[in-house]
């Protein structure tokens, strides 16, 4: 019997019924990795601490939550022992001394690590075009994006090799790949979940989640991912829900805002419908739908790239070539080291935002780019607060249209378009979850729901609800319907 | 966006392009600012800057020593080491 496509739930019984050993499961795992490798969703693997771990479990039953699941990592999250390279040549040779918080929380709940994931360069990306490593390809078709920057992780879940990865999501990292892959994939309130160990791109920004085949297997992977970090000073000290209680609850009654500043009608008419039509759906569960109205949030992309650009450049000072990473050959001094080190260790996109970043912050730009964009950020986080005081959730397309062709889009400010739907989240701190509703062209597209601060549960509960009335989750690229 | 500034902001940034590069990476820098030009369409007056969704003040703990001296293992990953120090070119003459 096959693994691929499999949800981390399946999985389990299987393994429980010993229908299949833990060595069988991971090495089967490889196979698929070996056969899927036109993907190029994996940079680094682990097949022989995982191949020891399965047998380890194979030896001594555990009843852990994940116990013998195979997890793709994104390479942002430093491993122990295994080399992160975040998908720069900077990291090239970077072999952590110490793992992520997230790692370690998934690893002690007993699921195997079988490699780390291909991403766009420092997460700066909307494609996975940037990453050093090359391009991923997306499973629903040759020559198509992935989305980014969580693209391998989210190639790797499409392609049914492993049930679920991890992502991280600075504007839009997790939910616009689980969109243009047909995956789910959600971004918990910021702070959920700890920052420590995740290479930092920007800190006010960046948050981690799981990407996965189903609403249920994110609520199973929140439950180990999420923890109070003494070691991240922005950790939430919150009481942690079980993540997996409420997903039956049902949705009847529920207010959904829909926003009336985002215009739907510059968007592509199949994308259009594909929305209308879930929202029908919903409104067949019982949901009532309600206009709400967020003044600013068109401003939101102008303000994320100067906020996150500013962050960006500040936490990549840190790659110089001194003490871990790239250095540049034969240094004449310590200043031409620290230039070429960095000129030569980062791809042209990191090195655009960094530009942005040290222009947006220096003296007589400070107040009327950094200041006003965070001026803004408060603005858009106000009118959140305020829709949120009618609705329960928000609900937008994740993206403006499904996966585009590799190399098609040239233009920068077009690529940061992507993140329309996505960033506003982010900037206001919000879980935003996004879930398969239809496909264009036998191309998958998601439709997002925005929770409000710390309802990540209640975000499940709906997309469950929806998945448990439709099938648009259950199709794979080889074949239909699963 | 001139020449002149992105060599200054280049600096600032210790990054250094090529000739060639430069013209696009002005025109790239120029339609990026003039992008999020539109913010200043926005009265911000009196609005408080936001950074960060949680807007807490740092925490405190008991101050202890928490962190074990691990100076091998990070200076396995220096591009250039000594036993007790990080290798640059020199810096005084």
């Amino acid at each position: 019997m096959s693994i691929q496509y499999k949800t981390i739930k399946e999985l389990t019984l299987m393994l429980k019924a010993k229908e299949i050993s833990n060595k069988e499961l991971i090495q089967e795992t490889f196979d698929l990795i070996e056969s899927n490798s036109h993907l190029n969703a994996f940079v680094t693997l682990n097949k022989e601490n995982a191949l020891n771990k399965a047998k380890a479990i194979d030896n001594k039953a555990s009843d852990l939550s994940l116990s013998g699941i195979p997890i793709a990592q994104k390479d942002l999250f430093v491993t122990k022992n295994l080399r992160t390279t975040c998908g720069s040549n900077m990291l090239s040779n970077f072999i952590p001394p110490y793992s992520a918080t997230v790692i370690e929380n998934l690893e002690n709940a007993g699921c195997i690590s079988v490699g780390k994931t291909n991403m766009d360069e420092f997460a700066m990306g909307s494609s996975n075009e940037t990453s050093f490593y090359g391009n991923v390809q997306n499973p629903w078709g040759e020559n198509l994006v992935p989305g980014g920057s969580s693209g391998g992780s989210a190639a790797a879940v499409a392609a049914g090799i492993v049930p679920a990865a991890t992502g991280t999501d600075t504007g839009g990292s997790i939910r616009q790949p689980a969109s243009l892959c047909g995956i789910t994939g959600i971004k918990p309130t910021y702070g959920r979940i700890s920052r420590w160990g995740m290479i930092a791109f920007a800190s006010s920004l960046d948050q981690a989640g799981p990407m996965a085949r189903t609403a249920e297997d994110c609520a199973i992977m929140m439950n180990e991912m999420c923890s109070h970090d003494l070691k991240d000073t922005t950790s939430l000290n919150k009481e942690i829900p079980d993540f997996t209680k409420n997903l039956n609850t049902p949705i009847k009654g529920l207010k959904i805002g829909i926003v009336k500043e985002f215009d739907l009608s510059t968007l592509d008419n199949e994308v259009v419908k594909i929305f209308e039509e879930s929202k029908k759906h919903y409104e067949s569960l019982g949901v009532e739908f309600v206009e709400v109205s967020l003044p600013n949030i068109n401003l939101s992309v102008p303000t994320y790239y100067v906020v996150a650009p500013a962050e960006c450049s500040s936490n990549l000072s840190r790659f110089d070539g001194v003490k871990f990473g790239k250095r540049c050959k034969n240094p004449k001094d310590l200043e031409d080291l620290y230039i070429r080190s960095r000129s030569e260790g980062f791809g042209e996109e990191v090195k655009r935002r960094i530009l942005i970043g040290s222009y947006v912050l220096s003296a007589g730009f400070y107040d009327a780019y950094y200041k006003k964009a965070q001026q803004v950020r408060r603005l858009i986080k106000n009118d959140f607060d305020n829709a949120f005081s009618k609705v329960d959730l928000i609900m937008t397309p994740t993206t403006r249209g499904s996966a585009f062709e590799a190399g098609s889009m040239n233009d920068p400010i077009q690529m940061y378009l992507e993140d329309l739907f996505t960033v506003p989240a982010n900037l206001a701190g919000l879980p935003g979850i996004s879930i398969p509703s239809g496909y264009v062209d036998n191309k998958p597209l998601g439709v997002q729901l925005i929770g409000n601060s710390l309802q990540e549960s209640q975000l499940l509960n709906v997309a469950h609800c929806f998945q448990t009335s439709s099938d648009w989750h259950l199709r794979t690229p080889s074949s239909e319907i699963r | 966006m001139d020449k002149e500034t992105v060599a200054t902001i280049s600096y600032l940034s210790r990054l250094a392009f090529d000739k060639d590069n430069e013209d696009k990476i002005t025109k790239d820098l120029e339609n990026i600012i003039k992008f999020v030009d539109q913010l200043e369409s926005i009265d911000t007056s009196n609005i408080d800057p936001l950074t960060s969704p949680l807007e807490q003040t740092a925490k405190t703990r008991v101050d202890e020593v928490t962190a074990k001296n691990r100076k091998e293992k990070f200076l396995q990953n220096a591009p250039d080491a000594n036993e007790d120090y990080f290798l640059v070119p020199r810096v005084v003459e």
